[in-house]
């Protein structure tokens, strides 16, 4: 057995302090959530009395409710558009292609912050202004700002995902007489799959975690679970919070699972799962 | 396919609209409101008289200060991030064992994915005076009093070191991963050490990775909102947080523009000059490797790339 140089040792511990660093606050959270005292901050004794509080007070299970909705429009809305705009992308560049990656570039680099502000004003106008009323419902408005960033990740990972599939498939479908709407959801879709179907649970995870734009954009009566939280912070954090939070990291970690299994499934390593997965 | 002839970008279509209607006519809009001004008490902004002052008075010395803190902030988080980030994802892409590895990466993606504002609310229950770690601190004796960290420019810049860590770890680990062991075995048969192995071969073919990474830190960083309202209070004031308190409680739509266009001007502007200094620095060092290592350097950084289309 070779005797491991100090550099590796070195390297080691560091890594498994920064992931303990990385792991910390979680850690805190999901014991906060057994705390039974009355503020976040100050331990009153284990119990489960935060997750009882959940079930009983309506605002919490609301805002949650909301999330959720919110969650899986955004995300259906953004896997749709994402993903045709991937495969066109993939399937028929050109000069059109390198002016919509422009966009969605743009897109991507925009803080948050400035889509927030951007926004809040231009509901306000179609809403209110141009007589649109669509745009006066809260999930409506939750669901414009949360869609933005995640039709960008889609149309990324959609068409990263054909670009390395060769086209050969969809030619041969061609000449055997296919017409070409059922090589797009015979052949094309298919190839897509996996890419699409993680390009929506990230959606989801993503809608579910923006806090930003959505406290902006919300209107009162569909106040989202972030949002909701945001607002706990001046009023004091109370257990119920951290509670909360530990049933949606567990929902978040069950749908990480489900995208990584999904690519696994078709085949990726975990190099191209940690690609798919930023979206690079 | 020949029957009808649809557009190239049909497909596109939709999401362009979606994006014209909802990302490019808002943002405009956001940009022609910063030249106009706020009329009154109770308008939000006017647009009759068009002019920079907006922008004057974004740069005035209140503001002002709150732009260079936010730079600061997100110049030192990034470095910090890539300081500590680096080691780990070549730990993890060189030193872990090849089985672990898929373990080790869904272990960086859990705190990334995990709610924002939460993981930043339990840093604010981990560094509060009446907390454990303050107390354990304090009775080792390592400080005196209460721990004086929480709502300063400190508990910012760990927050968002915390908080973009993740995003710093992922692409440096593809890159890492990419460079591939051939490579580096080549290096030591050759002679070189293990450091003159990682500078002149690791590290220059992970290079899109280092560059990858630091702009997925350092753009949302400066845009952040959450980290600085949770942690910094009054002290770690950043431009997201300007921006926003003109939206919602100054009621100055016209100044809150101007600062919104600012922040994105000076985070395209610091990303520009960031790169050319770094490309002004590393010249002799490109250029002397160049003559050293002559044909096989282009052919090196070339193949990974074409892996990636391929993958």
């Amino acid at each position: 057995m070779k005797q491991r140089s100090w550099s590796d040792v070195a390297l080691t511990v560091w890594s498994v302090a920064v992931f303990l660093f990385l792991f910390a606050p979680i850690v805190v959270i999901i014991l906060s959530s057994f705390n039974t005292g009355r503020l976040l901050v100050s331990w009153g004794g284990f119990g489960f009395d935060a997750f009882l509080a959940i079930v009983e007070r309506p605002v919490i299970r609301d805002a949650v409710w909301v999330s959720i909705q919110t969650g899986a429009i955004a995300a259906l809305l953004a896997t749709l558009l994402g993903t045709l705009a991937g495969i066109a992308m993939a399937r028929h560049p050109g000069k059109w292609a390198l002016w919509f990656i422009g966009l969605l570039l743009l897109v991507s680099v925009t803080p948050e912050i400035v889509d927030a502000v951007a926004l809040l004003p231009w509901l306000v106008l179609l809403g209110q202004d141009a007589g649109l009323s669509i745009f006066n419902d809260g999930i409506v408005r939750l669901v414009v700002g949360h869609s933005l960033f995640s039709i960008a990740v889609v149309s990324y990972i959609v068409r990263a995902r054909l670009v390395g599939l060769d086209a050969q498939l969809e030619e041969a479908s061609a000449d055997l007489y296919a017409k070409p709407f059922t090589t797009f959801r015979r052949v094309t879709l298919p190839l897509a799959m996996p890419a699409v179907l993680a390009g929506f649970l990230l959606s989801f995870t993503l809608s579910l975690d923006n806090t930003v734009i959505a406290a902006f954009v919300q209107v009162s009566g569909t106040t989202p679970w972030p949002v909701y939280v945001l607002s706990a912070l001046r009023s004091g954090l109370r257990p119920e919070i951290a509670a909360v939070s530990t049933i949606m990291l567990v929902l978040t970690l069950v749908a990480l699972g489900l995208v990584a299994l999904v690519l696994r499934r078709a085949g990726d390593s975990a190099t191209q799962i940690a690609r798919t997965m930023t979206g690079s | 396919m020949r029957s009808f002839r649809m557009p190239r970008f049909a497909l596109a279509i939709p999401a362009w609209a979606w994006l014209l209607v909802f990302f490019v006519a808002p943002v405009a809009m956001v940009v022609w409101f910063s030249f106009g001004y706020k009329p009154g008490i109770f308008g939000t902004h006017a647009n009759d008289v068009l002019s920079f002052d907006r922008y004057l008075e974004a740069l005035s010395p209140t503001f002002f200060q709150t732009f260079t803190n936010t730079l600061w902030i997100g110049i030192a988080g990034t470095a910090i991030c890539l300081v500590v980030g680096l080691p780990v994802a070549y730990w993890m892409a060189v030193k872990a064992p090849p089985s672990r590895r898929g373990l080790l990466l869904a272990l960086v993606m859990v705190p990334f994915w995990t709610n924002f504002l939460v993981r930043t609310i339990g840093w604010q229950v981990i560094l509060a005076p009446e907390g454990w770690l303050s107390t354990a601190l304090q009775s080792v004796g390592i400080i005196g009093g209460p721990l004086d960290l929480l709502y300063t420019r400190g508990a910012v810049l760990l927050g968002v070191v915390y908080n973009y860590l993740p995003l710093m770890i992922l692409p440096l680990f593809v890159a890492f991963d990419r460079v591939g062991d051939p490579l580096r075995e080549a290096s030591k048969d050759l002679g070189a050490g293990k450091a003159r192995t990682f500078v002149r071969i690791t590290l220059p073919l992970a290079r899109p990775g280092v560059i990858a990474g630091v702009l997925l830190v350092f753009i949302p960083l400066m845009g952040d909102y959450i980290t600085a309202t949770v942690l910094g209070g009054a002290k770690g004031n950043m431009v997201g947080q300007l921006v926003a308190s003109q939206f919602q409680t100054a009621q100055n739509w016209a100044l809150g523009s101007a600062m919104a266009v600012l922040l994105i001007l000076v985070i395209m502007l610091t990303v520009a000059i960031g790169g050319l200094l770094v490309w002004l620095v590393t010249l002799p060092f490109r250029l002397q490797n160049r003559l050293v290592l002559g044909e096989p350097e282009p052919a090196a950084s070339v193949a990974p790339r074409s892996q990636e289309v391929a993958a």
